[in-house]
């Protein structure tokens, strides 16, 4: 069983899409930059096929806060791939953080 | 109960003048003494469907339609076009007002699959409020259920902080905030946020007790300002929330002038000459006998005489027994029903409970659109219940018939008790009350009548007599004897009495003036016998002057004989 599914997972995981995602900050507070950096870092190091941050302040923007339903800074929205995912928090749990962006699978996958 | 001394309760003293935004929702206003807090935040909390989201959305409309105060209406529980549609049965013109720009309905859908990561704050959730806020200039703010942001983020002490945060933001900005909560078991809230909403605190309820569910507020806490603090009862109907009530006059907007009579001339004199008032709430009460049913009946004939429609409650006897009783006295009510001008519905109370049969009545009530309702007596439509619940009961079925200007009826049996007192100590919605007894004396039982209270009437203060005839109802101009006032036969010989009085009155005077006749003639032939007296001793008087001077004479002549006499005896001796 465990040998059927292992082909499939790396038939999937060969074409990888690249990372888009939108990271929600509070101007340049300490938590907010705190976040940016280690998501640059964590993606800079995990993602295999590169990433897009689109990165929105809250104060700059907030018809987009109003759009996108957000409450919480910092707040991850995980456009591509599919599904969208939300992440909230300054990513000191990386591997939650990675598993939320399927990025660890691909980290094993490759390996 | 609600009492008077509850009501001065509410007014402010000089001095504490804590300025106060209206919330528009009738009664409110009045037992907070002018509304919430202004440019602070309350906590509205209560069990689910309680109430609590329409509070704070009618806060929020009537400050925008009647207050000119925008309002920004955050909302955790429901869509946005969910949110609409609860209220748009209600006439709240939710998409109007955000045309307008008076209004900004803000539903937000919470993640709940979000995953935590670490640290954070909701920094986007102050942002997108003000940033509403600033948009229309809004004054009012609505939080509805600002709990349900602890089931979206993992850490309590988090959310918590954050909104003791966002609270104290509100603050700062002057901002009139309603925040609703959900309540816990033995908590006002279930994550105690009622610690950081200090200000004012109204809880809302709704409870079924033995089959009436009646909804009540009260105001727990309302820092720096006195406040009614019974349980009010409230009722959600086409305007919204209202609490219940004040006085019935505080909250009637529009209440009639005009008088309708009761049938009875005697009793429409009794209330000042002409009846009751249109659409105001008339309570009989009495023991068994006293014709209260014989008294409302003539409320509804006498509407119907005006061409008026009338619906009539029986939950004691059949149609057919209050046709064949008040044809007795001369009252065609069957008549009436041909016409279609009178509707009976006849039902024993037991057949359904309490909150049923209020919504069979409200619903015959739309349907035969009377100007009057009957309801005889409802003290059996209560039963069972407890006596809070009738009181509460009663409450909205008369308020509900007098906001629809509906002159409500009611008799009481007062055999009933504890419950009947219930029922006529919620005579703050009544206007009229009309008390019936048996006047027991010299073995008979009579029908008295009195009027307990008239609102708004000069109203006699008497206890009249009332007697059924086959003719009618007539109301008996009052005997007041010694022992006062006289009914049946003690009245019928104390008129007698009085008549004879009058006719020995005459009698008396042509006596005297008979004896008076009788008195003069005796004094006339008194001075007669007077005169007749006088002259005989004048005559007496007379002849004895006389005889005295006869004798006198006769003296004098025998003086000078016996002189004669001596000289001619003795002649030496005379000189």
């Amino acid at each position: 069983m465990s040998t059927s599914s292992e082909p499939q997972t790396r038939e999937w995981a060969p074409t990888p899409e690249r990372l888009q995602l939108t990271l929600f900050v509070s101007g340049a507070s300490p938590t907010s930059t705190r976040a940016e950096r280690r998501l640059r870092d964590m993606c800079d190091r995990y993602a295999p096929s590169g990433y897009d941050l689109n990165i929105v302040d809250i104060y700059a923007q907030p018809a987009e806060v109003v759009s996108r339903g957000v409450l919480a800074v910092p707040t991850l929205i995980k456009e591509r791939p599919l599904p969208v995912r939300v992440l909230i928090g300054d990513f000191t749990d990386e591997p939650r953080v990675l598993a939320a962006l399927g990025l660890a699978l691909a980290q094993r996958t490759e390996r | 109960m609600v009492t008077h001394a509850d009501i001065e309760d509410v007014d402010e003293r000089p001095g504490s003048v804590l300025p106060k935004s209206p919330t528009g929702i009738k009664g409110f206003d009045e037992i907070t003494g002018g509304g919430l807090p202004a440019g602070r935040p309350s906590l509205v909390c209560g069990p689910p469907g309680a109430g609590k989201s329409l509070f704070a959305l009618q806060f929020l409309v009537n400050g925008a339609t009647l207050y000119g105060e925008p309002g920004v209406f955050l909302t955790f529980e429901e869509n946005r076009s969910d949110v609409v549609a609860d209220v748009s049965s209600l006439n709240f013109d939710l998409d109007g007002l955000e045309a307008d720009g008076r209004l900004v309905v803000d539903a937000l859908t919470l993640e709940h699959q979000a995953v935590d990561t670490g640290e954070f704050d909701l920094e986007a959730l102050i942002v997108r409020l003000a940033s509403a806020v600033e948009t229309i200039g809004a004054k009012r703010v609505a939080i509805d259920n600002v709990e349900a942001l602890f089931a979206a983020f993992s850490t309590p002490a988090l959310v918590r902080s954050e909104l003791q945060r966002l609270f104290r933001q509100l603050k700062d900005r002057g901002l009139t905030t309603v925040i609703t909560g959900e309540s816990g078991a033995g908590t006002l809230t279930r994550r105690g946020i009622e610690e950081y909403l200090s200000d004012c605190v109204v809880v809302l309820d709704d409870r079924v007790v033995q089959d009436v569910a009646t909804r009540r507020l009260r105001v727990l806490k309302y820092r720096g300002s006195n406040h009614g603090r019974n349980e009010y009862p409230f009722l959600i109907g086409v305007h919204g929330l209202e609490v219940l009530p004040i006085t019935s006059l505080e909250l009637n907007k529009h209440v009639s002038s005009e008088r309708v009579s009761t049938g009875v001339p005697g009793l429409d004199e009794m209330l000042g000459g002409s009846g009751v008032f249109r659409g105001s709430g008339v309570l009989i009460s009495g023991s068994s006998g006293t014709g209260k049913t014989t008294i409302a009946a003539s409320f509804a004939d006498a509407a119907c005489r005006r061409g008026e429609t009338v619906l009539f409650f029986s939950f004691e006897e059949s149609e057919s027994e209050i046709h064949r009783n008040l044809a007795s006295i001369g009252m065609d009510l069957a008549g009436w029903v041909e016409r279609g001008l009178l509707h009976f519905h006849c039902e024993r109370p037991t057949t359904r409970g309490l909150e049923d049969h209020l919504a069979v009545m409200q619903r015959l009530i739309q349907a035969t659109t009377p100007t009057m309702v009957v309801i005889d007596p409802v003290s059996s439509l209560a039963r069972g219940a407890t006596a809070f619940d009738v009181s509460a009961m009663l409450m909205r079925q008369v308020y509900y018939l007098k906001s629809a200007s509906i002159t409500a009826v009611m008799t009481v049996l007062t055999d009933e008790g504890e419950l009947a007192q219930s029922i006529i100590n919620i005579s703050s919605l009544v206007d009229t009350s009309l008390e019936l007894a048996t006047l027991t004396a010299l073995g008979e039982r009579n029908r008295g009548l009195y009027v307990l209270k008239s609102r708004g009437t000069a109203h006699s203060n008497q206890i009249r007599e009332f007697v059924l005839s086959d003719t009618g109802i007539e109301v008996v101009p009052v005997v007041i004897g010694a022992e006062g006032v006289l009914t049946g036969s003690a009245r019928i010989a104390a008129e007698s009495a009085e008549r004879a009085a009058a006719q020995g009155m005459s009698r008396e005077s042509a006596e005297l003036a008979r004896a008076l006749e009788d008195r003069r003639e005796s004094v006339d032939a008194h001075v007669a016998t007077l005169q007749a007296d006088f002259a005989a001793e004048e005559r007496l008087a007379q002849r004895l002057i006389e005889a005295s001077e006869r004798r006198q004479e006769a003296v004098r002549l025998e003086r000078l004989a016996q002189g004669r006499r001596r000289t001619a005896r003795n002649p030496e001796n005379e000189p």
